[in-house]
C-alpha cells in the first residue's frame, strides 16, 4: 500500500534517531510538548495512523473534544496524506484501517486511571478491542500529579501497552536547560521519549528532548500531514 | 388578515424525540387562545395533544407528520410547524426547515444535547435557520439547564447564552428570572395563564446579576451602541439588549436560551416573547429560486405582495374533503380565484378554497400573501412542487432527499384491501419523497422502501387504520448493491439471423470501478467503428444492465464504461441491436471485474447510563458493528458505532432488555460498505432460495 510506505518512510520519530518503528517499549511513556495550536494532536494522530496501517490497535483518549471531532482529525490527516502522495484507493484503505482505532472521551475532571481501566476491561473482556498504544490528549500535567501517571504506567505494563501524551507548554514559562518546562520536571523520569514541536513563522519543527539520538538539526514537518517535509534518503533506501 | 410583515413569524419546533415539543406546542396554542383546554400527548384523557392530529401519533406519543398551525401572540402572527423527532422522519424535519424562517430548539433539562438534537442542528445549519433554545423539563429529577447550555456550546458549537435563570428546579420549579428585565416571573393559575411579575428573590440576586452581565457581554458583540453604553456605565435598556441579541440570532452567531417546564406550565409565555423579539420576520430572510427561463440562474425572491406568485408545496395530506396541499408563499399574493401554474408539470390550476390551518381544523381565507403558510384544496401536485403566476418560470431550489435503505413486501388480504392499499401507497409516495413503492416484476409482490424499520412500520399501520387496508408484510429486506472491484475488458458481438431483418452490433471496451459516481459512460471511438447514431443505444444498453447486477441481481453502482471499438452492419444494425450488444458486453466483462456486494451501514448512536456501557458495546459488536468511540457524560455515556442495517432489525427490543429500558438509540444511513465474504455467501444462498420459491 503506497500510503503505508509514505507514512512509515516519513515518520518523524524514525528520522529523529529512535531505534525502531514502535519507539516505546511495553509500559513505556512518550510525550509531545508544544504550545497551544502547534499541532500536538495532529502529530499523535499521524503516529496513530502509522500504527493502524501496520494493523496495530490504538486507543485515542481525549479529554477535550467530542468523538466526532477526533474522528474528523483522523479522516482529514489521512486524506491530506493521501492527497499529497496521490493515493487513489483512499476510501478502501480508510475502511480497512478504521477498525484499528477506538476513541474514548472523558470530561477532564472525571478522568482517572481506574476509570480508564474499567472502560478498557469492558472492551478487552468481550474481545471488542485491545489497544497496543494509547494516546491521552488533554491531560493537565500540572494538576494530574505524579500519582496518576504512576497508576497509568502500571496499567500500561499490565495490559502490554504504551502511552503517548500531549503536553501543553506555556509561552510565559521559559524552558529549563534540558528544554523541558519546569512543571514537567518532576515527572520527566517516567517518560522514555519526549519530543518538542515548535513553530517559526509557518514552519513546524520537531526536536528530540529525551531518547533518540541527537539529530544533526531540527526536522521540518509539513503542518498538514505532520510528516517529514524534506527527506534526505537514508542509507540502503 | 393583518398586513404587517414585521409581525409575522414562521417557526418550527425541533428536537430530540421525547423532549416534550408536542407538549410545548400544545401550551403555546393554549396561551395564544387557539385551544381552550390542555391535553396530554399520550392521551390519558382520551383526547391527545392538538398537534398530533393523526390517530397513530396519539397512540404512540410521537409526532409523525408535521402539522402546521398558526396563532397570535402580543400582536404578532406566528405560524408553527410541529416537526417529528425520530430520525426516520427527518425528511419531514428537513421540509419544515426549508420553509421556516426561525426555530425553537427544544432540549431536555436532564438529557441535554442528545444525538437527534445534533442531527436537527445540522439540518438547521444546512438551511441557515436562526434559532433560540428552550430547555424543557426543568421539573424532572436531575434537571440542570446550565449543563445543557454548556453542551450547546461544547457539542453543537453554539454561542449559547442564558436569557433566564430558574427559580427552583425539579419538583420545586416555580418560575424564572428574566435577565433582560431583571424581574422574577411566576406562572399562576391551574394552567399557568397568569404571569405574575415580582422582584427577584434575594437568594438569586447575585446569580442573576452575574448571568445578566454574561448575557450583556455576549450581546455587546453585535451592537456598538450597547458596547458604548457598557463602557460609559449608562443604564442599559431592554430594547438595546434585545436589538443586539436579535442581530446575533439572525446571523446564527448567538443562541439565546430560555428555560422552563411546558408540562408544568412554566416559562412558555416568555419563550413566546422571545419568538417575537428575536426570531426573524419573512422579509429578513433571503429566499432564492431558480429561473428556468434564464439558464437556471438563482434569483432572490422579494416579499413584495404585488410581485408574481412563487409558492412551495411542503406537505400533502388526505383530509375528509380531499387532498390538502400545504404551501408557503414566498413572493406575491395567492388569491382565491387566481390562476397558478405547477412548474414541474406545466399544468394551470385555479385557486379554489384557501385555508389557514390549526392542526386538523381550518379557517377559510381570501388570500395568502408572501411570507404566509396555508393550504389549498383540490390541487393535484406532489410534495416539493413550486406554484407560480403564469408569467414567471421559477422553481424553488430542490430539497435534499436521501435514498431509501430498507424495503418490505406487503400483501393485501383481499381485493378490497388491494384497492385501498393502492390508494394509500399512491398518497404516501406523493407525501413523502423518501417513501417509494413498486411491484417486483419477478415475484409480483408490492414492495415499499423507506429510511428505516419504524418509517415503514408507521406507513403500514396508517394503511390499515386510515385506509382500512388489511395487509400483511414480509421480512424487511436490505437494499444491497453490487459493484466491481477491477478493470475488465469486453468485446461482444450480438448477431441474430433468424429470418426477416437480422440484428448485428459489436462493442469493445472495458469496465472499471469508480468511487465518486454511480455510472459514467465514455465514448472513445474514433473513425466510426460504431456509427454515431448508435452510441446512445450503447449507453442505454449499459445503463439498463446497471439496474440488475449479473451477480445477485442487485442494482449496480460505481461503474465506468469505456467503449473504444466495435462494428456495425449497413442493413442489420439498429438501436435495438446495439442495446443488446451493450447488455451482452456488460455481462461478459462484469464477472471478470470481480463484483462484490455492498450493504448499507448505519450510524448508530446509543445513549446509555454508564453502568450498561459494556453490555451495549457487546451488543453492537455482536452485530458486526464497528464502534467509533464512546463519550463519557458523567452519568450517561454515548456510544457511536457503524453497524450494517441488516443486523439492526429488532435492536430496540434487545437494547431495552439489556439496559432495563434506560438506553435509547438513533440511527441514520451513513455509507455503503463491502459485505464480508461469509455474509456475501449467505446472501447469495438467500437470493437463490427466494428465486426458487418465487418460481
Amino acid at each position: 500500500m503506497m500510503i503505508k510506505k509514505e507514512i512509515i518512510y516519513r515518520n518523524p520519530l524514525l528520522n529523529l534517531g529512535y531505534d525502531h518503528e514502535d519507539i516505546l517499549p511495553v509500559g513505556g511513556f512518550g510525550a509531545v510538548l508544544a504550545h497551544a495550536g502547534v499541532g500536538k494532536t495532529a502529530f499523535l494522530v499521524q503516529l496513530a495512523l502509522n500504527m493502524m496501517l501496520r494493523e496495530q490497535s490504538i486507543l485515542h483518549v481525549s479529554l477535550n473534544d467530542a468523538v466526532s471531532k477526533i474522528d474528523l482529525w483522523y479522516q482529514e490527516i489521512f486524506h491530506d496524506i493521501a492527497e499529497k502522495f496521490g493515493i487513489a484507493d483512499v476510501h478502501d484503505c480508510w475502511d480497512k484501517i478504521q477498525s484499528y482505532r477506538f476513541i474514548m472521551t472523558f470530561k477532564v475532571i472525571s478522568f482517572n486511571a481506574p476509570k480508564l481501566e474499567e472502560r478498557l476491561s469492558d472492551l478487552m473482556e468481550q474481545n471488542i478491542f485491545k489497544p497496543r498504544m494509547v494516546i491521552i490528549d488533554g491531560l493537565r500535567f500540572d494538576e494530574a500529579g505524579r500519582g496518576q501517571l504512576v497508576q497509568l504506567k502500571e496499567l500500561a505494563s499490565k495490559y502490554s501497552m504504551c502511552f503517548w501524551f500531549t503536553v501543553h507548554t506555556h509561552r510565559h514559562e521559559p524552558p529549563q536547560d534540558n528544554g523541558l518546562p519546569y512543571a514537567f520536571l518532576h515527572i520527566a523520569d517516567l517518560f522514555n521519549a519526549i519530543v518538542q514541536l515548535a513553530t517559526t513563522g509557518d514552519e513546524v519543527y520537531i526536536k528530540a528532548l529525551k531518547g533518540g539520538s541527537a539529530a544533526p538539526k531540527d526536522l521540518l514537518l509539513d503542518p498538514a500531514t505532520m510528516l517529514i517535509k524534506d527527506i534526505t534518503p537514508q542509507k540502503g533506501r | 388578515m393583518k398586513r404587517d410583515d414585521q409581525k409575522i413569524r414562521n417557526i418550527g419546533i425541533s428536537a430530540h424525540i421525547d423532549s416534550g415539543k408536542t407538549t410545548l406546542t400544545e401550551r403555546i396554542l393554549y396561551y395564544t387562545k387557539r385551544i381552550h383546554a390542555i391535553h396530554d400527548v399520550k392521551g390519558k384523557d382520551g383526547v391527545g395533544a392538538t398537534m398530533d392530529s393523526m390517530e397513530l401519533e396519539k397512540e404512540r406519543g410521537i409526532t409523525i407528520a408535521s402539522a402546521a398551525t398558526y396563532c397570535e401572540w402580543k400582536d404578532h402572527e406566528i405560524n408553527i410547524i410541529d416537526t417529528p423527532g425520530h430520525v426516520d422522519f427527518t425528511i419531514e424535519v428537513e421540509r419544515s426547515l426549508r420553509i421556516l424562517d426561525g426555530a425553537i430548539l427544544v432540549l431536555c433539562a436532564v438529557g441535554g444535547v442528545q444525538s437527534q438534537s445534533i442531527t436537527v442542528d445540522r439540518q438547521m445549519k444546512r438551511y441557515k435557520v436562526p434559532c433560540i433554545a428552550f430547555v424543557n423539563k426543568c421539573d424532572r429529577n436531575g434537571a440542570n439547564p446550565f449543563r445543557v447550555i454548556g453542551q450547546l456550546r461544547s457539542k453543537l458549537g453554539h454561542n449559547a447564552v442564558a436569557m433566564q435563570i430558574p427559580i427552583g428546579l425539579e419538583n420545586n420549579v416555580q418560575g424564572v428570572v428574566d435577565l433582560v428585565g431583571m424581574k422574577a416571573l411566576y406562572f399562576d393559575g391551574d394552567s399557568g395563564d397568569a404571569v405574575r411579575v415580582e422582584e427577584i428573590p434575594d437568594h438569586l440576586q447575585q446569580e442573576a446579576k452575574a448571568k445578566r452581565d454574561e448575557l450583556i457581554d455576549a450581546a455587546s458583540l453585535f451592537s456598538d451602541e450597547l458596547t458604548e453604553a457598557i463602557l460609559e456605565e449608562r443604564e442599559i435598556s431592554s430594547d438595546l439588549i434585545y436589538a443586539a441579541l436579535r442581530k446575533g440570532t439572525l446571523q446564527r452567531e448567538i443562541t439565546p436560551v430560555y428555560m422552563g417546564s411546558a408540562y408544568k406550565n412554566k416559562g412558555v409565555q416568555p419563550l413566546l416573547d422571545g419568538v417575537n423579539y428575536l426570531l426573524p420576520n419573512p422579509s429578513e430572510i433571503e429566499n432564492e429560486a431558480i429561473d428556468l427561463n434564464n439558464n437556471e440562474q438563482r434569483v432572490v425572491l422579494s416579499v413584495d405582495p404585488e410581485k408574481p406568485i412563487v409558492a412551495l408545496v411542503f406537505k400533502l395530506e388526505d383530509g375528509q374533503y380531499g387532498q390538502l396541499t400545504y404551501i408557503r408563499v414566498y413572493q406575491g399574493t395567492m388569491e382565491k380565484g387566481s390562476t397558478i401554474v405547477n412548474v414541474r408539470t406545466g399544468k394551470k390550476v385555479k385557486v379554489g378554497r384557501l385555508v389557514r390551518m390549526h392542526a386538523d381544523q381550518m379557517e377559510d381565507v381570501e388570500y395568502l400573501r408572501s411570507g404566509y403558510i396555508g393550504a389549498l384544496f383540490g390541487v393535484e401536485c406532489s410534495s416539493g412542487d413550486t406554484f407560480t403566476s403564469p408569467d414567471v418560470h421559477l422553481t424553488m431550489i430542490s430539497m435534499y432527499v436521501p435514498k431509501p435503505v430498507i424495503s418490505l413486501a406487503i400483501f393485501p388480504k383481499d381485493n378490497k384491501s388491494q384497492i385501498a392499499m393502492a390508494k394509500a401507497l399512491n398518497r404516501f409516495a406523493k407525501e413523502d419523497p423518501t417513501f417509494k413503492t413498486f411491484v417486483d416484476n419477478e415475484t409480483g409482490d408490492t414492495i415499499i422502501e423507506g429510511m428505516g424499520e419504524l418509517h415503514l412500520d408507521i406507513y403500514v399501520e396508517r394503511m390499515r387504520r386510515e385506509y382500512g387496508a388489511d395487509v400483511s408484510t414480509g421480512n424487511p429486506r436490505v437494499a444491497y448493491r453490487e459493484t466491481i472491484t477491477q478493470h475488465a475488458e469486453f468485446n461482444y458481438t450480438h448477431k441474430k439471423q433468424t429470418g426477416g431483418a437480422g440484428q448485428f452490433g459489436r462493442v469493445a471496451g472495458y469496465l472499471e470501478p469508480i468511487s465518486d459516481a454511480e455510472f459514467v459512460f465514455e465514448n472513445k471511438i474514433f473513425g466510426g467503428a460504431i456509427p454515431t447514431q448508435y452510441i446512445s443505444a450503447c449507453e442505454k444498453g449499459f445503463r439498463q444492465s446497471m439496474a440488475k447486477g449479473p451477480k445477485l441481481e442487485y442494482p449496480v453502482t460505481g461503474v465506468k464504461v469505456v467503449i473504444h471499438d466495435g462494428a456495425a452492419h449497413s442493413v442489420d444494425s439498429s438501436d435495438m441491436a446495439f442495446q443488446a450488444a451493450a447488455r451482452g458486453a456488460f455481462k461478459e466483462a462484469y464477472l471478470k471485474a470481480k463484483p462484490v456486494i455492498h450493504e448499507p451501514i448505519m450510524k448508530v448512536v446509543v445513549e446509555t447510563p454508564s453502568e450498561f456501557q459494556g453490555s451495549v458495546m457487546g451488543l453492537l459488536n455482536q452485530r458486526r458493528g464497528m464502534i467509533i468511540g464512546s463519550q463519557d457524560e458523567e452519568v450517561l455515556c454515548v456510544i457511536e458505532a457503524q453497524v450494517p442495517l441488516a443486523e439492526m432489525f429488532g435492536f430496540s427490543t434487545v437494547l431495552r432488555s439489556a439496559t432495563q429500558g434506560k438506553a435509547q438509540f438513533t440511527m441514520e444511513f451513513a455509507l455503503y460498505r463491502q459485505v464480508p465474504q461469509a455474509i456475501a455467501e449467505k446472501i447469495a444462498l438467500e437470493v437463490a432460495q427466494n428465486k426458487k420459491s418465487a418460481a
